[in-house]
């Protein structure tokens, strides 16, 4: 590797900018009418607080738990011609950049901890919003977005992405997109997560509104036992009995639903705090989770030996994605699948 | 940051009509071997915007690549080795990219452009 210094040089731009970059004051609302005033490409509070924050501050456990690859998205990967540019939006730890040696991977993700570890691998890597991407339109043979849009806390946001992802392709180009379904295999895992039960406008508000709620504890987070979600089927304190007995279902039973203690409606029940369990000796002596915890962003789990942090989800119901791409006028609909209590569509553009 | 990456990249500040290509602000620059793949090169022509490309090459210092290109010069070796050295093997690893009508600083370090925007751009 050869390094070549040139301090100074900027031949492209031909006039001097000023390097201010002014910041407004905090006013964030994130519900659907607020945010068709501000744009839908403002980020609300929630996700900055339980899905921003979060994945900065577990990235390297989160990384850890994240290598294998999905048969599916690995599929895919694979049939893409020889030669082709594969836009990942929301990489994560880059797990799937270079799953196709034949392919080319530029990857990009909101968390710069997670970009970081990427880089370290060799990624080519930005640090972006999938709301918003900064690519030129056309530019790639197909895009990914593996488990990401269900950290989207609006229909609105989550629909721009799905544009920005068919956007980016050229005509023809691919599209795959994986969700967490509402319709879970595993029911003991959703016993684990909390419901978001308030009504959606009050979290949602930011600093300054009479509304705003300060502390996660208004959400009715109990310390229940909870497992991981990536815990590979190992299951502690789960309490037995004989509806509450895992089912291989997709779909979900008045049975079911009387097992969890929160009699949880799936057919309406889409917003969660999902836990992220991270181990004392992960979280750092100061930093990240002594603010989250001081913040209320988090909790100590001592039996655990953990720091407990809440990711926000908005599960997706079947039949949801199809509805989110319906009214797109330059994409089809060529695949869709349920697989790993995951929703899947593949997009193609077509103009 | 790789000038592949560079071609593709477009400012989306508020109010931006046309945010490519970005300014390049160059503090440091390396050289990393990477193996030359002619069906990737040939795929990607057709979305290179060259002017861009060979600015931005030069700006981080390397002159080879010729002023224009058509596909026909694919059949090159000789062309597709600068056209991949430029695309691929050159790497910003410290400076910034400019909003080419606002001047709108995106920092890159470690390679890592970041393209996030304040609540202020969106």
């Amino acid at each position: 590797m050869r390094e070549i210094k040139v301090k100074g040089a900027s031949s492209i731009c031909s006039t001097n900018f000023s390097d201010e970059e002014t910041h407004a004051p905090q006013t964030e609302f994130g519900n659907d009418d607020q945010n068709s005033s501000l744009g839908v490409q403002f980020t609300p509070e929630i996700e900055k607080k339980y899905v921003h924050r979060v994945y900065d501050a577990i990235a390297p456990h989160f990384s850890s738990t994240r290598f294998a690859k999905w048969p599916k998205v690995a599929a895919f990967l694979s049939s893409l011609p020889l030669g082709s540019l594969v836009l990942d939006a929301g990489c994560g730890n880059g797990k799937y950049l270079g799953l196709n040696p034949g392919c080319f991977f530029i990857g990009c993700d909101i968390s710069l901890p997670l970009i970081k570890i990427c880089a370290d691998r060799g990624h080519e890597v930005l640090v972006a919003d999938a709301v918003n991407l900064p690519y030129r339109a056309g530019f790639g043979n197909a895009a990914i977005s593996i488990a990401v849009l269900h950290h989207l806390s609006t229909e609105s946001r989550r629909k721009k992405a799905i544009e920005e992802l068919v956007r980016v392709v050229k005509k023809g180009g691919l599209v795959l997109i994986t969700v967490w379904a509402v319709e879970q295999e595993d029911r003991a895992l959703v016993n684990k997560w909390t419901p978001i039960l308030e009504k959606y406008d009050e979290e949602w508000i930011g600093p300054g509104s009479p509304h705003e709620r300060s502390s996660p504890s208004s959400f009715k987070l109990e310390s229940i036992p909870e497992t991981e979600e990536n815990s590979l089927g190992h299951v502690r304190g789960f309490k037995e009995s004989s509806a509450g007995r895992l089912r291989e279902t997709t779909c979900q039973s008045e049975e079911d639903s009387a097992a969890s203690d929160n009699a949880r409606d799936v057919n309406n029940q889409q917003e969660y705090f999902v836990p992220w369990h991270l181990p004392y000796h992960r979280a750092e002596v100061s930093g990240a989770s002594a603010s989250a915890l001081a913040n209320g962003l988090a909790k100590k789990d001592d039996k655990k030996g953990a720091v407990v942090y809440n990711r926000y989800y908005h599960v997706f119901s079947e039949g949801e994605l199809e509805r989110l791409v319906s009214g797109m006028e330059n994409a089809v609909v060529v695949d869709r699948f349920f697989d790993k209590s995951n929703w899947c569509i593949i997009l193609e553009k077509t103009s | 940051m790789r000038l592949l990456t560079h071609n593709m990249l477009s400012s989306n500040v508020k109010g931006v009509t046309n945010g490519f290509p970005l300014g390049i602000e160059v503090e440091k620059v390396v050289e990393k071997q990477v193996e030359l793949s002619a069906d990737f090169l040939i795929n990607i022509f057709s979305k290179i915007e060259w002017k861009a490309l060979v600015d931005a090459s030069r700006a981080v210092g390397y002159a080879e690549l010729p002023d224009q290109a058509d596909a026909s010069m694919l059949d090159s070796d000789e062309f597709l080795r600068k056209f991949h050295h430029a695309l691929l093997e050159l790497h910003l690893e410290e400076g910034a990219l400019l909003c080419p009508e606002t001047g709108r600083r995106f920092p890159v370090n470690k390679g890592i452009p970041n393209m996030l925007l304040h609540e202020d751009e969106v």
